[in-house]
């Protein structure tokens, strides 16, 4: 190819006119001399020349960059199309871009969510291991002897690294700045095994844990951008100090960005200290062990069976070391699960496969859409093709225009659909952080603008090719003849486009039925009585700096005063303290209950556990089943009381009918020691939603906050970590607001920063992916039921318009309006029936992948799926009025006049 | 070897037997489109007519191939015209092309002619 020839190509062109010009002229000039007169010399040089034209037609095409050539013209032909009937391009160009948005905002979550790989060097070889019993499904800790243990005897594993979160809240400063953060302490090889250097410094120190202090106990690593917010990414932060709940660390190393561990959005850990080992790792104390969880990097080649059988084999030699016959049981058993897998649950990952299969859906709707629009307009063209195919253009040429042509507007269409996805995924923003367990973006990235690349381009041939290849065959005098408009259409041609129309409306129907079924999913949770009075209420979720106050008595001290305060402000009706609210989900604690079984075996009962202020059942209403509520007599020195749920009361004493009985029931001690007494159970409550809506009721238990003393073992987790404060007020919320954040700063200054939201926000935010399936679902459907009757309302209108003729002749021979728009309702009833009823087999198929999302109803709910045909049907009719109503006032004297 | 090219209509001559008559025909000094297809008419006896659809594409192609080279000169009749003339590379592949045809019509003699008793 001649390039260079490219940019001078004017020049190359008027050179080739010039120089056949010249010939023909020379030519002429011979024939003159040889006898001929002027005009006879010319015609016959022009005759021996033969078509100038096509000469130099060839002589370029040899030059081999003709083809740009001809691309850019065809383009600039297009935009000219476009500004020529400007409706007609945005109908294809919205229509494609709405498809395009759809799939590229689902294909960049999903791409970000699922298909993302982790930020460690082989990934794959990563495993997670736990202990625990089959059966159970418990997936426990280990302890630091066991890990020594496989350290030093499994062979299968290149390193094995283990980690642990200290217990409460964690807050990471300096001098002046503090910021709440998750904080990690790990083994020394961790980060080895992890696969990844820090970007400065050294990093922590490689010598492996010893019951010995060692000196590097307090340095820590930090990540990127916890230096960058606390040291203004100051080079010079190894050998700098940064506190750590108080105490003070020496930074080590700094993490490269992008470094997440562990990987998942809920837990963004800006530091990792080194563990020291103590008196609780060397011993396999049921009550002092510590656990930690374990990350191990298999070997390169062996796979996780192998490792697993070894592992296997070798717990069993492990577990003897246990005295406790109970931890042994649990110990004997050891399981190892690559670290990708349990990311997500499975069912949220299928979610989102389906969603994006929703959004695929949609694009070929927009796509077969857009064909229609693209066929419709390729007819009205014939003849103007046909001309062209009579002046010598080749029928490959004819296609190459008209694919340049889609191509434009799929172009742009993607560039509008590219734009409309980044805003659509930054108004879900919000909730797909809070619903999805990974970070995700807001921007487009490399594979998402392959996808778009391949989505405009697949958009583009579907939509041109086909009319395309219709217009380019057509046969040319049909076309050129007078009324060739009216005649030129194929039954063919319309038995095309009617197909076409009627997997429209099958995939429609899918969507539209989906999208009921989750609305009628929202609906259901929105009615299941939550055992709980939500309106009015306000929360606060408070974060406790626990360091600050592991050397207070925090019930006396802290939420005591900060409960009568709040209390006494004006126009509160009630307030209480909860550990955490119903469906919160800020902190859940669990507890397992020892019972004796009838048989006189050792059973247990996990329950949640939570510390409650007496005053609470006034902001919540909760319903006493039998017995009472905690109330005023209930103190540090009055006999120490709990409250379950009936749940627990029947998990604990299976074989009480009578729930009466349980009441006295001892449970548990509440202040360690000899001296102390047993807690007994003084009420039942009723059953309520506690970790969301949709699932049952768990065991709980309740104590009275008053009760809980420094002494008690569970004064650290219950009242040390978080802590909700419920208040009731009828006053509007611009005003308590401020109110409450001044008591808050009085009882401690961290406190005024906490979050504050009221219980309906927390239910709604509860239903969680739920709502955001359904809100995106509405819009696929909505999108594709409006595309369907578009698309139907074309057809018709373009029959109409064709048979104008045919309903003149009609009526002058006697039809009456009736029958007229009959026949054109019958038409689109054709059509609407026949896509309806594929569309039901296609919804019956594939509206089980969401039945991890439903709740109350089954996925072939027969009263959705016959709602949603109701609606298509309706649609239909509503799209077939217009056109019909057109024929219907055809008038039969223009009509046989026309063409 | 010359290339195997792909002429878009029916010509009258061999493949790459056009490109070898221009040549030729070049040999004897620079000349324009009009005179080569003339001389090759003349040459031949009025035998071989070369279509202008054939002679200038070969042309273009030859140039961009470099074997030979085109400036704008004026003729004796006052006209303006674009000549052709040989290049070194045009004059080697001329050579070649001629020993190529030689051993062509070689072969095919040998086949029309099968004599074992005359030997070539």
């Amino acid at each position: 190819m001649r390039f260079s020839k490219l940019f001078r190509a004017e020049d190359s062109k008027a050179e080739l006119d010039e120089e056949i010009a010249t010939h023909l002229a020379m030519a002429a000039a011979d024939k003159r001399e040889q006898g001929s007169d002027p005009a006879t010399a010319q015609q016959e040089a022009q005759r021996e020349f033969g078509n100038t034209a096509l000469v130099k037609d060839i002589t370029r095409e040899s030059w081999g960059w003709l083809w740009l050539e001809r691309v850019l013209q065809d383009l600039r032909y297009a935009l000219r199309q476009m500004r020529k009937s400007p409706g007609f391009a945005a109908a294809v160009i919205g229509t494609l871009a709405l498809g395009i948005a759809a799939a590229t905002a689902m294909f960049t979550v999903v791409d970000r969510v699922l298909l993302q790989p982790l930020p460690y060097p082989h990934p794959s070889q990563l495993v997670k291991i736990h202990e625990g019993d089959q059966g159970s499904r418990m997936l426990l800790d280990a302890p630091y002897l066991d890990i020594a243990a496989w350290r030093s005897q499994a062979k299968s594993f290149e390193q094995i690294g283990f980690y642990t979160y200290p217990n409460g809240r964690n807050f990471l400063g300096r001098p002046g700045q503090s910021v709440e953060t998750s904080f990690l302490e790990v083994s020394a090889n961790f980060f080895s095994t992890l696969g990844v250097k820090p970007q400065l410094g050294p990093g922590l120190s490689a010598a492996p844990e010893s019951f010995a202090g060692s000196p590097n106990a307090d340095t820590v690593v930090i990540s990127d951008s916890a230096w960058r917010t606390l040291f203004a990414a100051d080079r010079g932060v190894i050998g700098k100090s940064v506190q750590i709940n108080g105490k003070s660390y020496t930074v080590v190393g700094v993490m490269p960005p992008g470094f997440i561990f562990p990987y998942d959005a809920f837990h963004t850990v800006q530091a990792w200290a080194p563990i020291s080992l103590n008196a609780n790792d060397r011993a396999r104390d049921r009550n002092s062990m510590a656990t930690y969880s374990v990350i191990a990097r298999l070997r390169p080649g062996v796979k996780l069976t192998t490792a697993q059988a070894e592992l296997s084999t070798l717990q069993t030699q492990v577990a003897r070391g246990y005295t406790d016959p109970e931890m042994r049981a649990d110990a004997r058993h050891v399981r190892t699960t690559p670290y990708t897998e349990g990311l997500m649950e499975k069912s949220t990952s299928h979610a989102l496969y389906a969603l994006l299969a929703a959004a695929l859906l949609l694009w070929l709707i927009a796509c077969v859409n857009a064909t229609n629009l693209l066929l419709a307009r390729a007819l009205a063209r014939q003849r103007e093709m046909a001309m062209r195919g009579a002046l010598g253009a080749s029928r490959w040429r004819l296609t190459q225009q008209l694919i340049v042509e889609s191509c434009a507007l799929s172009g742009i269409a993607a560039l509008l659909g590219a734009a409309i996805a980044l805003t659509m995924i930054r108004l879900f923003h919000h909730a797909l952080k809070s619903h999805l367990p990974l970070p995700v973006p807001a921007s487009v990235n490399l594979p998402v603008f392959a996808c778009l690349a391949v989505l405009t381009l697949f958009s583009a041939i579907l939509a041109a090719v086909w009319p395309a290849w219709i217009a380019a065959h057509a046969p040319i005098e049909p076309a050129l003849k007078q009324g060739g408009q009216q005649s030129g259409t194929s039954r063919a041609h319309h038995r095309m486009r009617g197909s076409l129309v009627i997997a429209e409306i099958a995939m429609s129907l899918t969507l539209l039925a989906a999208c009921g079924l989750m609305l009628r999913t929202i609906y259901a949770l929105r009615n299941v009585p939550l055992g709980f009075r939500t309106d009015h209420i306000i929360v606060v979720n408070l974060d406790i700096p626990t360091y600050r106050f592991s050397k207070i008595n925090a019930t006396t001290d802290l939420y005591q005063p900060l409960l009568d305060r709040v209390s006494h402000m004006p126009g509160i009706d009630s307030a209480g303290l909860m550990t955490d609210v119903p469906l919160g989900r800020t902190f859940i604690m669990h507890i397992e209950i020892n019972r004796k079984d009838t048989n006189g075996d050792n059973a247990t009962v996990a329950a949640f556990f939570k510390a409650v202020s007496p005053d609470l059942q006034r902001v919540f209403g909760f319903q006493m089943l039998k017995g009472r509520y905690f109330n005023a007599q209930d103190t540090a020195t009055s006999e120490p009381v709990v409250v379950v749920n009936r749940t627990f009361a029947r998990a604990y004493a299976p074989r009480e009918r009578d729930l009466g009985k349980v009441i006295g029931l001892q449970v548990m001690k509440l202040v360690n020691g000899k001296q102390s007494k047993q807690a007994t159970i003084i009420g039942i409550l009723d059953d309520f939603r506690q970790r969301s809506v949709d699932q049952p009721s768990h065991p709980e238990i309740e104590v009275c906050l008053p009760q809980l003393t420094p002494d008690s073992g569970f004064y650290t987790v219950l009242e040390g970590i978080a802590m909700d404060l419920a208040v009731r007020t009828h006053r509007p919320l611009a005003q308590v607001i401020p109110e409450l954040r001044s008591a808050l700063r009085q009882a401690s200054p961290e406190l005024a920063n906490s979050n504050i939201t009221t219980m309906d926000q927390i239910v709604e935010d509860s239903y969680g992916s739920q709502m955001l399936a359904a809100h995106l679902l509405e819009i696929f459907a909505a999108s594709a039921l409006l595309l369907c009757v578009a698309g139907l309302y074309g057809l018709l209108a373009y029959i109409v318009n064709q048979r104008t003729r045919e309903m003149g002749i009609r009526f002058a021979l006697g039809a009456q309006r009736n029958d007229v728009v009959w026949l054109v309702m019958r038409r689109a009833g054709v059509l609407v029936i026949a896509g309806v009823a594929i569309g039901l087999a296609l919804a019956f198929a594939s509206t089980r992948f969401i039945r991890s999302f439903l709740y109350g109803v089954s996925a072939h709910d027969a009263w959705t799926l016959a709602a949603v045909a109701a609606v298509l049907i309706v649609s239909g009719a509503v799209a077939a009025y217009l056109p019909a109503r057109r024929a219907a006032q055809v008038n039969p004297v223009e009509a046989l006049r026309a063409e | 070897m010359t290339p195997r090219e792909t002429y878009r209509n029916k010509i009258e001559i061999l493949q790459g037997t056009l490109d070898l008559l221009v040549l030729e025909i070049l040999r004897w000094g620079p000349q324009h489109g009009y005179a080569i297809s003339q001389a090759i008419r003349t040459r031949s006896g009025e035998v071989l007519q070369v279509e202008t659809g054939s002679l200038y594409p070969a042309l273009h192609r030859m140039e961009h191939q470099k074997w030979i080279a085109s400036e704008w000169r004026t003729t004796d009749q006052n006209q303006r015209a674009k000549f052709y003339k040989l290049t070194a590379e045009g004059r080697k592949q001329l050579v070649r092309g001629r020993s190529k045809w030689e051993s062509m019509v070689e072969a095919i003699g040998g086949v029309l002619n099968p004599d074992p008793q005359t030997e070539g």
